[in-house]
């Protein structure tokens, strides 16, 4: 294996297919751990992570936290919100406190995108994105990518196709990078009003009609949908969205049998996916949640056990 | 007491002659080559004497925010940046909309005693789109243009109303052109780079749109209007279609839409430095933008200088607000172009000076001619500088040219015959 170079994990699009295979492996090394009786190894003893999320989570941000504590590693999880970052202090006020106590790593999630490169240079622990705005979920990335990997065998020359909100989905973006440097084609399907303007320019099929998709699809990620975000109102009404791009056991019927269903979580039953469908699906959505532990530990590892500048 | 500014290039929006500068009582009381005989000499040899810029969009966030400007740094930075007038928007706390606090900013420009200050007042009660201001009051208080800066008025009978009341007065409606439905929640210009970074983008329609309103409207009513800070070619169109039917409208634009593009967003890793609204286009609109000023679909330009604090433009781009300073820069980003030949010399009088006077009606003013006022600038135009937030005399710093080398230095302001700025100190 090469030395990993990376010192922060901020957006997939930024990274090589050589970077993305290495954690994989990683993973797939770590993934025992949690098996174990005693689920803990030393990797990371004594460094010290902070979650810092500007945004509620629970499951992202318990997913590393375990991942943190099975290295060894001190965790502390700071919560607060987006919008309480316009007033008083600045979030670089905050970074720059943080700093004082020397962390290892900051694990960040946050309402807004593409800050998180600016902040590196108010701290030298690693920053590892959780989350930012609607632009990258690198992780969330990793993790759907392993998990295919290990049903497929392989993720080159596969059809991917990602339905829903695609024009907020983080997780959408980073799928995008990531399963383009393994020459896989990425088809976006949802309502034409939740599909960014010239989207098609990143090389992705872009389609409104799920129906016409799912034949061909080799992996198929459903996405989480609001139907209103921050006042407005994308579609008319779930039903509506549901009828074209709920996904129904007569149209999992039209997918190839070994067709690959996941999902980010946490689903939102009978609307993205029928919930007569949970048997079929749910237990590779949950092998996600699995897989995104050993991902989460692979990624600490390898900013975590660089060295830091004294 | 006489002035003579002599060895000079003088340059208007018509020609360049080398001639003496003589300033007597505020005014230009000769030009010739043999003038000389006065009580004080500035030798501009090699230098480059302009009428005195002229700015018609600012913001001097007084009152409110006297933290990220006042009338005092604001009129500093105009001279430093060569402008001897500039207009100053209503969009402060509380907002320009009444007689008493236009009269105060009057007041206030006088007795500063540096650049004339004149406030534009608000179209409408607080800028809220609904009730018409007291344009007879504002008039009388000093106001020659009214604008609601920072909205368009949404509602389309009240900007009627305000476009019919304001020919009664004379005066000049800017209007700032932004759908505000369309640029909804967005923060850079919508573009293959907003949805690929996911952030929410305000299509250059949203500003077309309006401009096309707008003109129709004013066209309807026979009426003149002026148009904030043009960013986009689609908006360049409809101005163009107008001007040839011989519709008054007059349009401005800002440096970065003739210097940025969406593309240093990206390039630059979205520092809240570069989010400006309306939002930078692409290397299409910034091609028209430079077009159009040759050709004259745009009149002038203006600043649109718009201090912000340090705190509020470190946040994430999404949650930094709006605007770049400009006073300093203008005339350094202007000259860009002459570089480039995009523009000449007496181009950069004419969109510095001599329009925005004539937009604004100034009188004897935006030319250097016998009897006009002596609002002057001299510049050099070898002269070099670098941007840096210790140099800049406004008291906000933001402005994403920070660390950059400009040329063409202001080395004098002269405001009615009384030099107001000097770059080296004697």
């Amino acid at each position: 294996m090469e030395e990993w170079q990376k010192k922060h994990i901020l957006d997939i699009k930024n990274f090589s297919r050589l970077e993305l295979e290495t954690i994989l492996s990683l993973a797939d090394s770590f993934k025992e751990i949690s098996k174990r009786e005693v689920k803990k190894v030393p990797a990371l003893r004594g460094k010290t992570i902070v979650n810092l999320f500007f945004e509620h989570s629970t499951r992202t941000r318990t997913s590393f936290e375990l991942a943190a504590k099975r290295l060894s590693a001190d965790v502390v999880n700071l919560t607060s919100s987006t919008s309480s970052l316009t007033k008083g202090e600045t979030i670089v006020d905050t970074i720059k406190n943080l700093e004082s106590y020397h962390p290892d790593i900051m694990i960040m999630r946050i309402g807004v995108g593409v800050c998180l490169e600016s902040f590196t240079k108010y701290t030298q622990a690693s920053i590892v994105n959780a989350g930012d705005g609607c632009n990258e979920h690198p992780t969330q990335a990793l993790l759907d990518m392993f998990t295919v990997k290990k049903s497929k065998g392989t993720l080159e020359n596969l059809n991917v196709l990602v339905v829903g909100d695609i024009a907020h989905s983080r997780v959408a973006r980073s799928n995008i990078f990531g399963f383009q440097k393994f020459s896989s084609k990425v088809t976006v399907c949802g309502p034409t009003t939740l599909i960014p303007y010239e989207f098609e320019k990143l090389g992705v099929k872009v389609s409104n009609d799920l129906d016409r998709e799912i034949p061909s699809a080799d992996v198929i990620m459903m996405l989480r949908i609001q139907k209103e975000r921050q006042g407005i109102t994308f579609f008319s009404t779930m039903r509506d969205y549901v009828e074209r791009f709920g996904l129904t056991p007569v149209r999992l019927k039209k997918a190839k049998k070994d067709c690959l269903v996941m999902h980010p979580g946490p689903v939102n039953w009978d609307i993205e996916i029928s919930s007569s469908l949970k048997e079929r699906v749910h237990p590779l959505i949950l092998k996600q949640a699995e897989n995104g532990l050993a991902i989460r530990m692979a990624v600490l590892y390898l900013v975590g056990t660089k060295k830091r500048k004294i | 007491m006489k002035l003579i500014i002599k060895n000079a290039s003088l340059v208007n929006a018509d020609e360049i002659i080398q001639a003496n500068l003589l300033i007597e009582n505020g005014k230009i009381t000769g030009i010739g080559k043999d003038i000389k005989g006065a009580d004080k000499e500035i030798d501009a040899k090699g230098k480059y004497v302009f009428p005195g810029f002229i700015d018609l969009h600012t913001h001097l966030r007084t009152p409110g925010r006297e933290d990220e400007e006042d009338l005092l740094s604001g009129a500093t930075a105009a001279a430093k940046g060569g402008f001897t007038t500039i207009f100053c928007m209503p969009n402060t706390d509380p907002a320009i909309d009444n007689e008493g606090l236009a009269k105060w900013i009057c007041e206030k420009s006088q007795s500063i005693g540096l650049v004339d200050i004149y406030p534009i007042g608000a179209i409408t009660r607080n800028r809220e789109g609904k009730e018409l201001t007291e344009f007879g009051a504002l008039k009388r208080a000093g106001c020659i243009a009214l604008s609601d800066d920072g909205f368009s008025v949404d509602d389309t009978l009240i900007l009627r109303r305000a476009y019919e009341y304001a020919k009664m007065f004379d005066l000049l409606v800017i209007s700032h052109c932004e759908d505000s439905q369309l640029s909804y929640g967005g923060n850079m210009r919508e573009s293959f780079i907003s949805s690929k970074y996911g952030i929410s983008g305000i299509p250059d329609i949203a500003e077309s749109l309006i401009v096309a309103r707008d003109i129709e409207l004013a066209k309807y009513l026979d009426v003149r209007i002026h148009l904030a800070h043009i960013s986009c070619s689609k908006s360049l169109e409809v101005i163009k279609r107008a001007k040839k039917e011989g519709v008054k409208v007059t349009a401005e634009t800002c440096p970065h839409y003739f210097t940025l593009t969406v593309d240093d967003v990206e390039r630059e890793g979205f520092p809240g430095n570069l989010k400006v609204n309306p939002p930078l286009g692409d290397k299409k609109d910034l091609a028209a933008i430079k077009k159009a000023l040759r050709e004259g679909t745009i009149d002038c330009i203006a600043t649109d200088h718009a201090p912000h604090s340090l705190a509020e433009k470190e946040l994430p781009f999404e949650l930094a607000p709006f605007g770049f300073i400009g006073l300093e820069l203008a005339f350094s980003l202007t000259y860009l172009l002459v570089k480039e030949k995009a523009l000449d010399l007496k181009d950069l009088a004419n969109k510095l000076s001599t329009q925005p006077a004539a937009i604004a009606g100034l009188d004897k003013c935006g030319k250097i001619a016998k009897d006009y006022v002596a609002d002057l600038v001299i510049v050099d135009l070898e002269g070099k500088w670098k941007v840096e937030e210790e140099n800049m005399a406004s008291k906000s710093k933001n402005t994403p040219f920070l660390g950059q080398e400009l040329e063409g230095t202001i080395e004098h302001t002269i405001k009615k015959g009384k030099v107001i700025y000097s770059r080296h100190k004697d």
